[in-house]
């Protein structure tokens, strides 16, 4: 079944024949990778990883620019350990051979399915759309540096968030960004006490309520650099 | 799923627009659509969200035309297309400045800098903070302006509502989605709500109401775990136990920006007469940020599209002149 409208399934073809440049490739963690029935005692339950799955299905047929590999989470261990992904499902980009740090857990639906386009352009073209500021200071970052961001599918800020993290992980290979759908992983939620989104963590240390500006979100960042 | 929305343009925009509107709320969206199908360079700066506060709203049941009524992400959605397919372009920025020059109107953004001989202001409204103890310790660890963003933290808990306007006692009908609990703690002794929103509150089992109280303080170790009320009726204090609290008492213009440059009435909404007009000739509000009786999407939308077409034809009348 179609999760996309005509209407959308028109516009994205349109969007990404204009704007897609580079090869991008989609890697999915998820369960029943196989497309298999099967219910298998100890695996983790992920009850959107099929949805998430068909999302991503349908978007990669909408351009020859985009391509989807599905891995599953158990039976690819090895591969789910060397990209670090602990939890489905996963989402993660690669592009000339090289996978980002740019990651979604839990299903990017909502008002999150329009950060993954924008992510998907970002990535195809090479460019991010922040200011030369920035862009300058993400490149002296010289040690790895941990991001995630807390949203709800219902949250019409958080996007702003995820795009704002995203985009810094984009400009250096050592910064990972990790949306977290917190519905999905509320054992996580408990963990860094969220219980209002967007909220976002830097280096286990910093933490940002809400969706704040680019250069207040750099300031942020800058701060949790320090030792 | 629901039609997408990019806030980037793709496209570059460029510095010279004939309207600039701000704010992409119903208005600013309308006036977008009157202003682009009259064929002007139109640009839309947004700072947050399109579709602004009524995107927020789960369900609106009085937007005439929609009997079944209709979420507020799909009615901002529709209008956020209507104003693109005629021309109007949306940018995601921050505005930092106004400056005006002559004819032009001078916008400074965290994006950039444009230029319009019109421009239409409808930059809304934020929500009003109680102004006590613990709520800015506590944002996003129980206390929350955004109840269709956080709702669901509170699935199974008690949480309160403060406030007694349509915003509060609907955004209280929502919260029992998942809340065990819902109490909607107002300083009157009624409901300033329409009164079918009332009906449904007051029949609703999981909504409880606590009269003539308000809030002093917000307090718990991590998070929100209880309310400092006063009773107005006996001046007693009381402890109120809560896993959250979702503030609605009213709200504040985002008029900051204009201070000093337009007429602003006394809790600083924009002064206008029934055409849109401010003091400035090619300046105008609509929508919430404007003095008026009634802020409602339906009253937005009219604002937009009084503006958009006052624009239109202050830029026509300009044409014989020199901008």
């Amino acid at each position: 079944m179609a999760l996309l409208r005509e209407e959308d399934r028109q516009y994205l073809e349109n969007l990404f024949k204009e704007n897609l440049k580079d090869k991008v490739k989609i890697i999915l963690f998820s369960d029943k990778a196989a497309g298999s029935k099967l219910v298998v005692p100890g695996r983790v339950e992920c009850p959107y990883c099929q949805q998430t799955r068909e999302i991503l299905e349908e978007l990669v047929s909408l351009s020859d620019k985009l391509e989807l590999e599905i891995h599953d989470f158990l039976t690819d261990e090895i591969i789910a350990k060397k990209y670090n992904v602990d939890k489905i499902p996963a989402i993660l980009f690669e592009k000339n051979n090289n996978v980002l740090g740019v990651r979604y857990f839990g299903i990017p639906s909502g008002y999150e399915f329009s950060s993954l386009i924008e992510d998907i352009l970002d990535i195809s073209r090479g460019e991010t759309q922040l200011s030369p500021t920035t862009k300058a200071f993400l490149a002296t970052v010289n040690k790895p540096v941990y991001i995630q961001v807390f949203v709800t599918p219902t949250c019409p800020y958080c996007p702003r968030a995820v795009r704002l993290a995203h985009q810094f992980a984009m400009e250096n290979p050592l910064i990972t960004a990790d949306m977290i759908e917190a519905i999905e992983f509320p054992h996580l939620a408990e963990k860094y006490n969220v219980t209002g989104v967007p909220k976002t963590i830097i280096n286990e240390k910093v933490e940002i309520e809400g969706a704040v500006p680019e250069n207040i979100f750099l300031e942020y960042f800058k701060s949790a650099l320090k030792d | 799923m629901d039609f997408i929305s990019l806030t980037k343009p793709i496209e570059k925009i460029e510095e010279e627009q004939d309207v600039i509107i701000l704010g992409g709320g119903p208005a600013g969206l309308t006036a977008g659509i009157y202003a682009g199908r009259n064929l002007w360079r139109t640009l839309i700066i947004e700072k947050a969200i399109v579709g602004g506060n009524a995107a927020l709203t789960e369900k609106i049941d009085n937007y005439p035309g929609f009997p079944e009524g209709i979420t507020g992400e799909e009615l901002v959605k529709r209008m956020e297309v209507q104003a693109k397919k005629f021309g109007s372009k949306i940018l995601e920025a921050d505005v930092l400045s106004l400056k005006i020059d002559g004819n032009w109107k001078i916008v400074e953004t965290s994006n950039g800098v444009f230029r319009a001989p019109t421009l239409i202001i409808a930059t809304g409204t934020r929500p009003k903070k109680l102004g006590v103890p613990g709520e800015k310790e506590f944002i996003g660890k129980g206390v929350s302006y955004c109840a269709v963003c956080d709702g669901a933290f509170f699935t199974g808990k008690k949480v309160a509502v403060i406030g007694g306007g349509d915003s509060a006692v609907e955004e209280a009908i929502y919260l029992t989605k998942f809340a065990e609990e819902v109490t909607i703690i107002h300083r009157r002794d009624t409901l300033r709500a329409e009164k079918i929103n009332q009906q449904r509150a007051f029949s609703n089992p999981k909504i409880k109401f606590l009269w003539s109280h308000i809030v002093k303080a917000i307090e718990g170790e991590k998070k929100v775990e209880k309310l400092i009320l006063e009773d107005l009726k006996t001046g007693e204090t009381k402890i109120f136990p809560v896993d959250g609290v979702f503030i609605y008492i009213g709200l504040i213009p985002n008029t900051e920006l204009f201070k000093g440059i337009l007429n602003l009435d006394s809790n600083g909404f924009i002064i206008t007469d029934e055409k849109m007009h401010t003091s400035i000739p090619g300046i105008y509000a609509a929508g919430d940020v404007r003095g008026k009786i009634l802020r409602q999407v339906v009253t937005a939308v009219s604002d937009g599209a009084i503006a958009g077409m006052e624009a239109s034809k202050f830029l026509e009348e300009l044409n014989y002149k020199e901008v």
